[in-house]
């Protein structure tokens, strides 16, 4: 399984990967699709950390943590802590994480996602003031059917089909 | 498998290391925030770095409301330019009756020495990016600092106040909403003429805080800016009152409104740039 991490991943795919999901997020969602849309760089930064350690981890997490805060306007360090943190999370479980196939993998993926959202509550709670509703909850499930949706698109792409169990 | 000049034992800082580190970072970006605002540099390079993608990122959009415009039904827009004939016919005769209470009140005023209110201009900002922050709702507008605009200004559409001004960049600005849960708007009842405190409660809606028990407000009450704050000019409409309920445990009313403003509908809003203050004598 170790096997797609060499050949996935060379500096330009994930700069501009990563781009991608800055510039998704740069779009004017509103409404509903807003308080659904799944946090793209985190799922980007959480991928990458998941399959090239040694170029994405902590530094870059950070640095686009402080970016999420400012575009929604929060108080710097809030996404930052929390992206790390997931970093963390995700650096701890990698050997375990790698075994599994896209379902498994976004459902282990998910308790890390509720843990970086709850990390920004907790530190927006602190420092801001209490958060209005739970609904900042929502783009957990999203993000974690976006990752799911990577995970089997990166396989499809390396030749792996569906029915494979690795 | 080690090659010369390598080190065999060559240890990096361990996972929990380099977390804790990033943590103290992370920690102390949020105190130097949040207690000092020494950041709002970094906040400015940001805008600049993000501010073409948002504005090209805005054209889809952009296209399709030009599209669904495009495609409007012909009965649709004369039904339209009839009712707005109308409209502006009402509104030419009270516009005439305004001018005549303007220039009344002029005289009063100079009758009774008062200093004359600050002139308003409005300058139109249209709508870059809706932030998604869940502590305090936010705008951001495309018209910033360059503007002419500045931190504190308050923002209004047709339909009533939608907020004001928190943080000018260079080319854009942030706008915290009336229902931001920290934001306070003083307004008074329209029919009552009682004034109170308008307060954001997360979620779109608002609260009016510290009405006394007695005080008489009914749902259908619209509020009123008052303007004794000197930030908001008085009577922009802000909120229509939705429910009042009386709680056992607290002395005041709880009353629920919600907000007039488009808040989360409204492509283009106007920004009140007060002139500064005119002193006649």
């Amino acid at each position: 399984m170790n096997m797609p991490t060499q050949a996935l991943g060379s500096w330009r795919r994930i700069l501009g990967s990563l781009t991608l999901a800055v510039l998704l997020e740069q779009l004017p969602w509103s409404g509903w699709a807003l308080a659904l849309r799944p946090d793209f760089v985190l799922v980007g930064v959480l991928f990458w950390t998941l399959h090239q350690p040694a170029r994405i981890g902590f530094g870059a997490a950070f640095f686009l943590g402080l970016l999420a805060d400012f575009q929604d306007g929060a108080v710097f360090g809030q996404h930052a802590i929390a992206y790390v943190t997931g970093v963390y999370l995700v650096l701890f479980l990698r050997m375990r994480l790698l075994q599994f196939d896209p379902f498994r993998q976004a459902a282990q993926l998910f308790p890390i996602l509720l843990t970086v959202q709850l990390a920004v509550l907790l530190i927006g709670w602190l420092a801001v003031n209490p958060p209005a509703s739970l609904a900042m909850l929502l783009p957990v499930l999203s993000s974690t059917v976006l990752w799911c949706l990577i995970a089997l698109f990166v396989r499809l792409w390396h030749g792996k089909g569906l029915q494979d169990r690795a | 498998m080690a090659t010369p000049g390598q080190l065999m034992f060559a240890r990096r800082l361990g996972p929990t290391a380099r977390l804790l580190i990033w943590l103290l970072v992370g920690v102390s970006c949020v105190v130097v925030d949040a207690r000092y605002r020494a950041l709002d540099d970094l906040r400015s390079g940001f805008s600049l770095l993000l501010q073409p993608a948002r504005e090209i990122l805005r054209v889809p959009s952009d296209i399709a409301a030009e599209l669904g415009g495009f495609f409007a039904r012909h009965r649709l827009l004369q039904k339209e330019r009839d009712a707005l004939l109308a409209e502006r016919a009402r509104l030419l005769v009270s516009v005439n009756a305004a001018k005549e209470l303007v220039r009344e009140n002029a005289e009063l005023r100079t009758l009774l020495q008062l200093q004359t209110r600050p002139g308003q201009q409005a300058v139109q900002a249209a709508l870059l990016y809706q932030g998604h922050d869940w502590f305090a709702q936010r705008i951001t507008l495309d018209l910033g600092g360059g503007g002419g605009l500045r931190s504190g200004l308050p923002v209004v559409d047709a339909t009533g106040l939608v907020g004001q001004v928190s943080r000018v960049y260079p080319g854009s600005s942030e706008v915290a909403l009336v229902s931001s849960p920290d934001q306070l708007t003083p307004v008074f009842v329209e029919r009552t003429g009682q004034r109170g405190l308008a307060a954001g409660s997360g979620h779109g809606q608002m609260e009016l805080r510290y009405m006394p028990a007695q005080t008489d407000i009914r749902a259908g009450d619209r509020l009123l800016t008052s303007g004794i704050d000197r930030v908001y000019p008085a009577g922009i409409p802000v909120a229509r009152v939705s429910r009042v309920s009386r709680s056992q445990s607290s002395p005041y009313l709880r009353v629920e409104c919600l907000p007039l403003a488009g808040l989360d509908r409204s492509r283009v809003v106007l920004v009140l740039i007060a002139e500064p203050q005119v002193t006649t004598r």
